[in-house]
């Protein structure tokens, strides 16, 4: 039997496009399978910097850059407790706890050239970078569907679904970006549910929507929005999609939508009536997408790599996406993984051990990330101080850059780790009582 | 940063304090050993507002781990603290 393609790759997203486009460029023989027909919507809208240098390396940039994007220049948060603050006569105050803000060209970053990342509707800007790939040589399927990878014989075969008939293709090696469908990873039973969290987001795009009614600064109404809720483990993501249309999501924990008995409308409204003048800024706006959900959030894999195959961005790692993380571990680990895999190709060996680079620097850069998460829902009231204290201002920003996968841990993260513990070891700490629902064990997470 | 006595850091504070968070209450005046915390003087959030005059008036971070119910139960307690850290190299 003799390969169809070098590559296979399951999933035409921003993960199984970027895959495409390097191998491609490599003048590896690609095919990409996309069960949909793009464009379609998608989650996760928000970038961060980290994926400059993977689109400027694909040569995908001036096309995202004509598409016109809203620019990303920085991130905010706002907390529930602004309220008070201003009852109290404080408002002319810069540094305190009801809000912190960041912008990006506050540290360099290597490999980024400008001072913004963007905000993107998934729609476009996926199709672009398939198109992108399809331009560099990779031959793109739409409406085929995989079902199973069968890895018994010399090599993969992908069985390729079109309606109700099925194409055997033989491949080298098999990438699995198909996001969280998580395809190999359920195939293989590699799948870790996330032990901590478990959340779930109803969301929606509202059109004429005031973006500074919760801006504490009135000239950032374009960065992204970070709300948090005065309800546990609860907050609102609120992203520039157009200059008029705004995607606004709610995050919550998946047993207080089981609440609602599974009725999104109620959940969205009733959660974001918990900030008033959010609740405001949305009745004074035109909802233009019916609620949608996303579920089965956090997990892990035993396993990233194998004889082979891979699984890059989303099918390897989702975590939750409050630092927008998405659409770079899917840049990023397809950059990763495609270096590794190139290498293979030329030896001509795809055994498991060829992709160890690829699995260390994503666990490393993942893990990183994931355990910054677990801090800020655990004491968010720390994350803001970090932020605001210039010991750690640029190392808590180079996370939020997406910089992660090249150097050891984050100093940040080892202080914060030790005030957590103080904090939850003393009653008496004045931060003891913003301790978060989300209890993690002080260890790392061990997937 | 030339060396701020333990007086003058409890004059700073005390009229901070005084000034900014007991304004329309019925505490006329703050003694050293006013129980700030339990009085309601200081909250969680002015709390945050007093660090952040510490830290840039009298040129003293006080570390994280230092916002507890003991360092912040009085103004004698704080004026110790933040005497203790000014003395300390950054």
């Amino acid at each position: 039997m003799d390969a169809e393609f070098d590559i296979g790759i399951i999933g035409g997203g921003p993960a199984g496009s970027t895959a495409a486009s390097y191998l491609a460029k490599a003048g590896l023989k690609v095919a990409v399978f996309e069960a949909e027909t793009f464009p379609r919507e998608h989650v996760g809208e928000s970038l961060v910097p980290a994926t400059t240098p993977v689109l400027i390396e694909t040569g995908a940039m001036p096309k995202v850059e004509a598409a016109n994007f809203p620019k990303k220049f920085g991130a905010a948060w706002t907390s529930a407790e602004d309220r008070n603050i201003d009852h109290n006569g404080f408002r002319g105050l810069t540094h305190d706890f009801r809000a912190a803000e960041i912008l990006f060209n506050e540290r360099d970053q290597d490999g980024v050239d400008r001072d913004y990342t963007f905000h993107v509707d998934r729609g476009k800007f996926d199709q672009i970078l398939l198109q992108h790939a399809e331009s560099l040589g990779a031959k793109v399927f739409h409406g085929i569907r995989i079902g199973k990878v069968d890895f018994d014989g010399e090599m993969p075969v992908l069985e390729a679904k079109i309606g109700s008939k099925s194409v055997d293709i033989p491949v080298r090696m098999v990438v699995d970006a198909s996001g969280r469908q998580t395809r190999l990873g359920n195939q293989l039973k590699f799948k870790v549910p996330d032990p901590i969290f478990n959340q779930y987001a109803v969301h929606s795009w509202f059109d004429n929507f005031d973006r500074k009614a919760l801006a504490v600064n009135k000239d950032q109404a374009d960065y992204i929005f970070i709300h948090f809720l005065p309800v546990t483990d609860t907050w609102v993501w609120q992203i520039p999609i157009t200059d008029t249309i705004t995607s606004i999501g709610v995050v919550s924990q998946k047993k207080r939508f089981q609440e609602f008995a599974g009725d999104r409308e109620k959940f969205f409204w009733d959660t974001v009536a918990s900030r008033p003048e959010l609740l405001d800024a949305l009745k004074n706006s035109d909802q233009v997408r019916p609620f949608k959900t996303e579920g089965d959030y956090s997990y892990g894999m035993s396993q990233i790599a194998g004889d082979n195959f891979v699984l890059i961005g989303d099918a390897a790692r989702f975590v939750d996406p409050i630092f927008s993380s998405g659409v770079s571990v899917a840049l990023n680990s397809a950059r990763l993984a495609c270096k590794d895999i190139i290498a293979a190709a030329e030896a001509g060996d795809f055994k498991k051990e060829r992709f160890g680079t690829y699995e260390r620097k994503l666990r490393k850069g993942v893990s990183n990330w994931y355990e910054f998460i677990q801090i800020y829902y655990r004491l968010n009231i720390l994350f803001t101080a970090f932020v605001q204290d210039d010991r750690y201002r640029l190392d808590v920003l180079k996370m939020l850059q997406g910089d992660v996968y090249d150097d050891e841990e984050p100093k940040a993260l080892a202080a914060m780790r030790e005030i957590v513990k103080a904090v939850e070891d003393d009653p008496t700490h004045l931060w003891h009582p913003y301790l978060g629902s989300l209890k993690a064990p002080s260890a790392k997470p061990q997937f | 940063m030339t060396a701020i006595s333990r007086d003058e850091i409890y004059t700073k504070l005390s009229a901070y304090i005084q000034e900014q968070f007991l304004d329309d209450s019925e505490i006329s005046e703050l003694k050293p050993d006013t129980p700030l915390l339990e009085w309601g003087v200081l909250n969680s959030m002015n709390t945050s507002i007093l660090l952040t005059y510490i830290r840039t008036d009298l040129g003293v971070t006080v570390p994280p781990t230092h916002i507890t119910g003991r360092h912040f139960y009085s103004l004698d307690t704080i004026t110790d603290m933040v005497y203790e850290l000014s003395l300390q190299p950054a």
